[in-house]
């Protein structure tokens, strides 16, 4: 009924969630040093079958399930 | 000038920022290194006086002096505009290095709009930058996209390759001073918190930005107006004068004028 006076506000919500986010995402990019090593070699055996102009690999949590997303993006065609 | 996410008011910001060293008497040129998607030519009135993009001048195809635009606002603002026709897949390192080195014997300040996105023609951005302005919205999409462009920029930029640190300076655009209040929107201490970079200004929403884009007069001009008076605060501080940061959250405006209305 008073729901008005006690509602959370949305900044602290915010907060919380970006602070546990960006955490996530700077682990990400800092957990595999051999990241830039391993973009390098699946960019050189795509390369062999077809042009590339970038990859990107990201460390996602699908569900309950830890997955390696790779992105590559292909040479456009000339 | 980096971002992160589009949409946050980047492009304006660096229109505001490089007249506003102008007008403090610092010679400055901006580029648009958007390849591909021209903006800040609009945002600077000077879209009918682009003839030649910076893609022609890396590539040789034109002299440096020639692509320069000169702005009607200021002698000391200087204008490249991005190339329309190619795309980002036309940047190459060395003719940026050339560049950017070329225009730092010239000019006191050389400032490059990023695009937004943390792709290749980022990468190419702030690959020789010596400092980067990272402008976010107090808005959690923005400020996390911030992080991540933050993040390439501290590991792939030249100076951080060559053992050394890109300096970052946050401006926070948009800020609603009523929503802050009310706990609805992240405050500027939330955001310093988030991202530890210094804060370099602090930007409130205005109703005037639109219509200085509509005129291609950069909001900067107009003394009246609260965002306006935020970024000549933002380019003093820049040209290396002390100047305090405002509370855009909690205005004291209103509240003097009316003690200053009882007085007259």
């Amino acid at each position: 009924m008073f729901s008005f006076f006690h509602k959370k506000s949305s900044a602290k919500t915010a907060k919380d969630r970006l602070t546990i986010a960006i955490m996530s995402d700077r682990q990400n990019t800092s957990a595999f040093p051999f990241m830039e090593q391993m973009k390098a070699e699946i960019i050189e055996v795509v390369k062999k079958y077809i042009g590339v102009k970038a990859i990107e690999i990201k460390k996602e949590l699908v569900g309950d399930v830890e997955a390696l997303s790779i992105d590559v993006q292909l040479e456009t065609r000339a | 000038m980096i971002s992160g996410k589009g949409g946050v008011g980047k492009t304006t910001t660096t229109a505001n920022i490089g007249l506003g060293v102008a007008l403090n008497e610092k010679k400055c040129v901006v580029v648009d290194f958007d390849i591909g998607q021209r903006n800040l030519d609009m945002i600077l009135g000077l879209e009918n006086r682009v003839v030649f993009d910076v893609v022609q001048v890396m590539d040789e195809e034109v002299g440096l002096k020639q692509a320069l635009i000169k702005s009607k606002m200021s002698p000391n603002l200087f204008f490249l505009a991005a190339s329309q026709t190619k795309d980002k897949s036309v940047l190459d390192s060395k003719k940026i290095l050339k560049l950017v080195t070329t225009l730092s014997e010239e000019f006191d300040f050389v400032i490059l709009d990023a695009p937004a996105g943390i792709e290749s023609g980022y990468e190419h951005t702030i690959e020789f930058a010596d400092r980067a302005i990272v402008v976010v919205n107090p808005e959690v999409s923005s400020i996390r996209d911030a992080d991540r462009a933050i993040g390439i920029l501290d590991s792939k930029s030249q100076k951080v390759k060559d053992g050394g640190e890109v300096m970052k300076y946050l401006i926070i655009n948009r800020i609603d001073p009523k929503m802050v209040q009310s706990g609805e929107m992240l405050s500027s201490e939330d955001i310093l918190d988030i991202l530890s970079i210094p804060l370099l200004g602090k930007i409130p929403e205005d109703r005037g930005i639109v219509d200085a884009s509509n005129q291609g007069k950069p909001i900067i001009l107009d003394s009246n107006s609260a965002a306006g008076r935020a970024y000549s605060r933002i380019a003093a501080r820049i040209c290396g004068e002390q100047v305090a940061i405002e509370n855009v959250e909690m205005p004291e405006n209103n509240f003097m004028q009316k003690i200053k209305e009882m007085f007259k």
